[in-house]
């Protein structure tokens, strides 16, 4: 049972492991700078390329310049936040591969919760702002600019995305633990991600189905900015909502399942 | 090199290849996700050239051809193993290979060979796949001079990413923190060689900027001879830019390697 001592030590403990890497991050300063550049160049380098794009034409699949834009930026609001918060999941293959993770099995919390957060990405924490900035702005700008209740609405989809998104990485452990030479998993996630930099009427029926229901990343990504354009009705958001959580238990599931298979590489 | 020096390498390929199947599974996820960037952009282009057929220039077929282009060029000068070197050396790895009757470089670029010709073959498999499952046009080149003039730049595009990728790598030489410069070298050329779209739907001023570096002359070059978009004083001009690129950076990755193995310590080992 979730009680409010428990959800207190696990704020301690993400905060504990935070600042253990912000110190990591500080005492690569070269490195951190580096990346943190490389993802501003993609980040400067794709929205440049949207710009161009409309200087040929005027819509891409019935959407204007700034309404690409805004999906192509609640891909990165939703992309970057999950590389924040649950970085650790790229270090899991190690864990698994070097025996580490039985440490990890004896400490006094969830292993689930500590391979996630293990190592909040401040990077990524700072690209943030560029990107929220954005959004603000991109809205002001939208041919029907949207209005608190919208605002909300894609608030709250965009939390039904971090969800789908978490259950993903959760996917993705499991995954390790079945196949130990699984490291293109996660990087495969992050590629189908970028299927929502852009809006998903460009893509075919199959495509688009297999992408909203099976690897549901564009259910994650591109429903948010449909509910900020006034796109998204009632039902499509109780839909979303309920396929957020189903998904995100499945994959609750698959977890367990999987931590029963572990045999440990040590032993 | 004689022949029982060129067999060394010949084995190193042969490992190098038999290491990319041993982890089969993840052979099929990492190819998964270069046919997941091919997907989304030839949707993209599709959707833009859906009412015209043409778009900033390019016919339908072109803008498709390019992409799919694209995907097996990455696989064929793209290559994983720089990014190696930079480890080895921050590792102290790099002791271990010193100590043995081989050349470094000629080892990485042996190693890096075998694992571009079996992506080049997977992607060319990939290609034909999603020709057939989407039944796009794609432009085949019959040409036999633009053939000829194709191959050549791709050739010398992958040696030069390799030269420029190798000198990125040795930056390790004199610091630890050699993976993110590289992390950022990636992705300014992947944009900047046009991997992934024709550099000239850029603004004019800005498309004037990217052709200037050598970073163009990687990808964007190649695919617009085998378009057939570049005449053949533009193709022979672009391919004797790759070669004075080439001429410049051989010696000078060699020059850099020489003075790193004096900053070289070993550390880790």
């Amino acid at each position: 049972m979730i009680t409010t001592a428990l959800i207190r030590k696990y704020v301690r403990i993400w905060r504990q492991l935070s600042r253990l890497a912000i110190g990591s991050y500080l005492s690569n300063r070269i490195d951190s700078a580096a990346y943190l550049a490389g993802k501003l160049v993609r980040f400067g380098f794709f929205l440049l390329l949207i710009v161009s794009l409309f200087s040929f034409t005027d819509t891409l699949a019935g959407y204007t310049k700034y309404e690409v834009i805004l999906f192509f930026l609640t891909f990165n609001l939703i992309d970057v936040l999950s590389q924040a918060l649950f970085r650790g999941i790229y270090a899991f293959r190690f864990d698994i591969q070097r025996g580490n993770f039985d440490f990890v099995l004896s400490k006094p919390m969830s292993p689930l919760f500590y391979s996630l957060s293990r190592m909040t990405d401040i990077l990524d924490i700072i690209f943030l702002v560029p990107i929220i900035g954005l959004i603000v702005t991109v809205m002001g700008r939208l041919p029907v600019p949207p209005g608190p209740v919208q605002v909300l609405h894609y608030a709250l989809l965009v939390l039904a995305g971090m969800t789908v998104v978490l259950g993903i990485h959760i996917i993705t452990a499991g995954i390790t633990i079945w196949k130990l030479e699984s490291e293109n998993a996660i990087w495969l996630y992050r590629e189908a991600m970028t299927l929502g930099r852009f809006p998903p009427e460009i893509y075919s029926p199959a495509v688009r189905a297999v992408f909203t229901f099976v690897l549901p990343v564009i259910l994650a990504v591109a429903f948010p900015a449909k509910a900020a354009l006034r796109l998204l009705d009632w039902k499509g958001t109780l839909f979303v909502l309920c396929y957020a959580a189903a998904f995100f238990g499945c994959s609750l599931l698959l977890w367990r399942a999987s931590l029963k298979a572990y045999s440990s590489a040590s032993s | 090199m004689r022949v029982a020096g060129a067999k060394k390498y010949w084995v190193v390929f042969k490992i190098s290849w038999q290491k990319e199947l041993e982890y089969r599974f993840n052979f099929l996820l990492a190819r998964l996700r270069s046919v997941l960037v091919m997907l989304l952009l030839t949707f993209v282009w599709l959707a833009l050239t859906k009412k015209s057929g043409r778009f900033a220039g390019y016919s339908q077929a072109e803008l498709v051809t390019y992409v799919f282009g694209i995907n097996v060029l990455r696989s064929v000068i793209f290559g994983a193993q720089s990014r190696q070197v930079a480890a080895d050396i921050n590792e102290g790895m790099l002791s271990a290979y010193l100590t043995k009757p081989v050349n470094y470089l000629f080892q990485t670029f042996s190693a890096e060979f075998a694992q571009r010709t079996l992506y080049a073959v997977t992607a060319l498999g990939e290609v034909l796949l999603f020709f057939f499952l989407l039944k796009v046009e794609l432009l085949v080149q019959r040409d036999p001079t633009v053939l000829t003039l194709f191959a050549l730049s791709v050739a010398l595009a992958a040696m030069l990413y390799f030269f420029l990728s190798y000198a990125v790598s040795l930056l390790a030489f004199w610091s630890r923190e050699a993976l993110g410069p590289k992390f950022l070298f990636d992705w300014v050329l992947e944009f900047a060689s046009g991997a992934y779209f024709p550099l000239d739907i850029l603004a004019p001023a800005l498309f004037a900027v990217f052709a200037l570096l050598p970073f163009a002359l990687v990808m964007y070059l190649p695919m617009e001879i085998y378009l057939g978009r570049a005449d053949l004083n533009a193709a022979l001009r672009g391919i004797a830019l790759q070669a004075v690129w080439i001429a410049l950076f051989g010696p000078a990755v060699l020059w850099i390697w020489r003075r790193g193995l004096r900053k070289y310590t070993g550390e880790g080992m």
